[in-house]
């Protein structure tokens, strides 16, 4: 299931990327399921192809999904496994400023440990 | 009273009180070609619009079958004459039809807008990554078992050419019975076979990119626009490709009495076209049921209350429906989208592979009887 804001800051190809993220977090899609094509799902949705076309090349670039010729887009992820090197790196990159951000606004460790795992929580729950 | 008349009188019939129903099975959050979010489906002057709109249409309706009645009692018809009333009362009530929708379409219009309703509520887009797997549209490549026919039928046509007569029936009366005559020639006992193949062609790329097209769902009323989407691709699929094949069976039974010369007898020639109509009524009606008894005034459970969240709707689109008939959005990748005011799918005109999958076919069929 996804959901995007039109009225969001956010762009519509993020919001599409975490959406998918999440699905698989929930175990609504699991490793060696296939996306919808991009047209597919460009034509559900009623957005430009490119916008999800976008999202998709984004989610191969971290090693979510691989595009298979033919097949379309399978997932590769594995919960069960630990983060590969880079994607560790990547992480602690796009986590880095936020953390900042918070330490800024007076957050303390321990409200970061309770702030994620409510997110963590809510991802979760977070199913149709 | 003749038997064409009598199938003009109840086709008539049938396309109008159709015609008198559609708001009631037309999707409820989309009133005459305007979309509204599902809190106001049952806004008192929405269903006040629907009511008159039946009301009127439904007056003119008896006025017009009165009028045919008393036409043909007054005068004794011809073919001609009756052929000339077959195009002009359809294209009355066509033409009434459309009056009466644009009248409600720009009150709707204007109702929404001072009203506001789009303010309050949170626009998404919505999309299930799985509903493909619930997708249970015929597969493309039955339609193409009907080619197979066409292809004999060439082929049977090449053989016995030489023995054919010189001259060639073709047009049949109400009667079964040949009325028009060409001299032989290729084009001539070939052409009705290549119509159908450009048909049969036509009917496989709609179903190919119909099942391509994008899966509407509203964030508004999840389950019930859901149902209605799933239900509408399987169900005229369906219906296309009982269509496809009653074609091919009535061009190869035409084709047939051309090549044998009248083996086939007058009784089934003149009953084949009135089964083939009678099917595809009686089909168009269970399509309306099927389809327009789900997310539509019909269904009748309420709306508010089984909705997945807080006023979220879906996008309102009511920029990409030119006149709320035509769909033109060049940012849907779909060819083929579920229709704003009646049943069935309607095109994306903003895409050329859907003026290409109909457009080419039919110039096609036009063109080929001036070829003869």
């Amino acid at each position: 299931m996804v959901i995007l804001d039109s009225e969001s800051n956010v762009p519509l190809y993020l919001q599409l990327r975490t959406q998918i993220i999440e699905s698989i977090v929930r175990g609504e899609l699991a490793k060696g399921d296939t996306l919808p094509s991009v047209r597919a799902l460009a034509g559900d949705l009623g957005i430009n192809m490119h916008t999800v076309n976008k999202s998709y090349h984004e989610l191969e670039s971290k090693g979510i999904i691989k595009i298979v010729p033919k097949k379309g887009a399978v997932i590769i992820a594995d919960a069960k496994k630990h983060a590969l090197k880079q994607q560790y790196e990547n992480l602690v990159e796009d986590l880095r400023p936020v953390v900042a951000e918070g330490l800024v606004y007076g957050l303390s460790e321990a409200d970061f440990q309770q702030l994620i795992s409510s997110i963590i929580s809510k991802i979760k729950e977070e199913s149709s | 009273m003749d038997m064409e008349f009598i199938i003009l009188f109840l086709t008539i019939l049938f396309v109008s009180v159709l015609q008198i129903f559609i708001p009631f099975i037309a999707k409820r959050a989309v009133v005459f070609g305007v979309s509204i979010p599902y809190e106001q489906v049952k806004h008192p002057q929405v269903i006040r619009y629907k009511k008159s709109y039946a009301i009127i249409t439904g007056i003119f309706t008896l006025a017009v079958l009165a009028g045919l009645v008393l036409l043909i009692q007054e005068f004794n018809f011809n073919e001609t004459n009756l052929a000339l009333v077959g195009i002009t009362f359809p294209f009355i009530i066509l033409l009434v039809g459309m009056s009466l929708y644009f009248y409600f379409h720009s009150k709707m219009t204007k109702l929404k807008r001072t009203e506001k309703w789009f303010g309050t509520v949170k626009q998404v887009y919505y999309a299930d990554l799985k509903i493909r797997s619930k997708d249970e549209m015929l597969a493309s490549f039955v339609y193409l078992i009907p080619i197979i026919i066409s292809l004999g039928l060439i082929v049977l046509t090449a053989n016995l050419y030489e023995q054919l007569p010189s001259r060639i029936p073709t047009h049949w009366g109400a009667t079964g019975q040949a009325d028009a005559f060409s001299d032989k020639s290729w084009m001539v006992v070939l052409s009705m076979p290549l119509i159908l193949v450009l048909m049969q062609l036509m009917f496989y790329g709609v179903n190919v990119f119909t099942k391509r097209s994008g899966i509407k769902i509203n964030a508004g009323n999840i389950k019930s626009s859901e149902l209605r989407q799933l239900n509408l691709r399987k169900y005229t699929s369906w219906f296309l490709f009982i269509v496809d094949i009653l074609i091919t069976l009535l061009f190869a039974v035409l084709q047939l009495n051309i090549l044998y010369e009248n083996i086939i007898n007058d009784l089934l020639m003149m009953l084949a076209p009135i089964c083939l109509l009678v099917i595809v009524l009686g089909g168009s009606v269970w399509l309306a049921v099927k389809v327009g008894s789900v997310d539509s005034d019909l269904e009748g459970t309420e709306i508010v209350g089984d909705t997945n969240s807080n006023f979220v709707q879906g996008m309102d689109e009511d920029q990409y429906w030119k006149g709320g008939l035509f769909y033109f959005n060049r940012n849907d990748p779909s060819v083929f989208v579920e229709k704003r005011f009646g049943i069935g799918f309607t095109m994306n005109f903003a895409n050329p592979i859907g003026y290409l999958i109909l457009g080419v076919p039919i110039i096609l069929i036009i063109i080929i009887p001036y070829l003869l």
